[in-house]
């Protein structure tokens, strides 16, 4: 994975000694973070800066989609709120999927198994339930590493 | 009071929150995040809940005044709030809001009734705490100390 701005890509992290994906996550993963409400949205960015991931922020999921559009291969996964005004995370998820290959992670308050199931067979590469803890977050990173790997093989 | 004295009694104030369940787990990842580069980051998040928590509230008294409740914008407001307020660590109105959502479910207008007012409630209390809290830090920095961290599993 290549960051034009410097910030570490992943061989860094695993060139140092004994992989140990626990304290080692890749710094400079570029991430979208979209949820209608600003007080998760601020956690969710301190969090996601906390682990050195280069962090855009946005409220809405059709402004989320126009920068993904105009910034294709700027980004390397997006998190995403399910319910929101407008449009929701499952239509962007499906906007995304069907237009380009980023791994999109869902995160809810909505724990029932059929919203769940719903998010999953939508094809989001996972769902997480609110509140989201910084441990979490310093996993994602295996999902773009999946997806790298599926499409190469 | 001297500085250890404010520190130790902020120490007992907070534990004695997640005791009665005002906080929970979440509010000690909040602080966690708090660092010299930051240092007013839990303050910040907090005011920025109950500045967007006032609006739901408000909307919520509204729409459960209209001669034809609309559930759907109902249970998405609570449901928003379950959220912000479990992203805080506020215990308690996270669990008003589930019981919230439940009377939703079934449409049950004097059950919602009750509920909105339990958030309300809820929501004012442990704004009252959070000022508390946020009192006794002014002071100890004031006084040149530094806030005590808790650690989990006192």
């Amino acid at each position: 994975m290549n960051s034009s701005n410097g910030n570490g890509s992943m061989s860094t992290a695993s060139s140092s000694g004994a992989w140990n994906g626990r304290d080692q996550f890749p710094a400079g993963l570029r991430v979208l973070v979209v949820d209608d409400d600003q007080t998760c949205l601020m956690v969710f960015e301190k969090m996601l800066k906390t682990c050195l991931y280069q962090v855009t922020k946005c409220n809405k999921a059709e402004i989320a989609l126009s920068v993904l559009r105009e910034h294709k291969n700027e980004f390397d996964i997006v998190i995403s709120d399910v319910h929101m005004p407008d449009m929701d995370g499952f239509e962007l998820l499906k906007h995304i999927n069907s237009e380009m290959d980023l791994p999109v992670i869902l995160i809810s308050a909505d724990a029932r198994k059929q919203v769940v199931m719903k998010g999953v067979t939508y094809g989001a590469c996972d769902y997480l339930i609110k509140p989201v803890c910084i441990e979490t977050l310093k996993n994602i990173w295996q999902h773009v590493v999946r997806k790298k790997a599926r499409n190469t093989f | 009071m001297e500085l250890v004295q404010i520190q130790r009694r902020l120490v007992d104030y907070t534990k004695s929150l997640f005791m009665e369940g005002f906080l929970d787990a979440q509010f000690l990842q909040l602080q966690q995040l708090q660092d010299d580069s930051n240092p007013y980051f839990v303050f910040e998040v907090v005011s920025l809940f109950f500045e967007d928590s006032e609006k739901l509230l408000n909307e919520l008294t509204i729409a459960l005044d209209q001669p034809n409740v609309d559930f759907k914008k109902i249970d998405s407001h609570v449901h928003q709030l379950k959220g912000s307020s479990s992203s805080i660590g506020a215990q308690r109105v996270k669990n008003a809001c589930i019981a919230f959502r439940n009377y939703c479910d079934v449409q049950n207008i004097e059950g919602c009734l009750t509920c909105l007012q339990q958030v309300k409630q809820e929501c004012y209390l442990v704004k009252n705490k959070f000022e508390t809290l946020f009192r006794l830090e002014q002071q100890i920095m004031a006084s040149g100390g530094s806030v005590p961290t808790i650690e989990l599993g006192f």
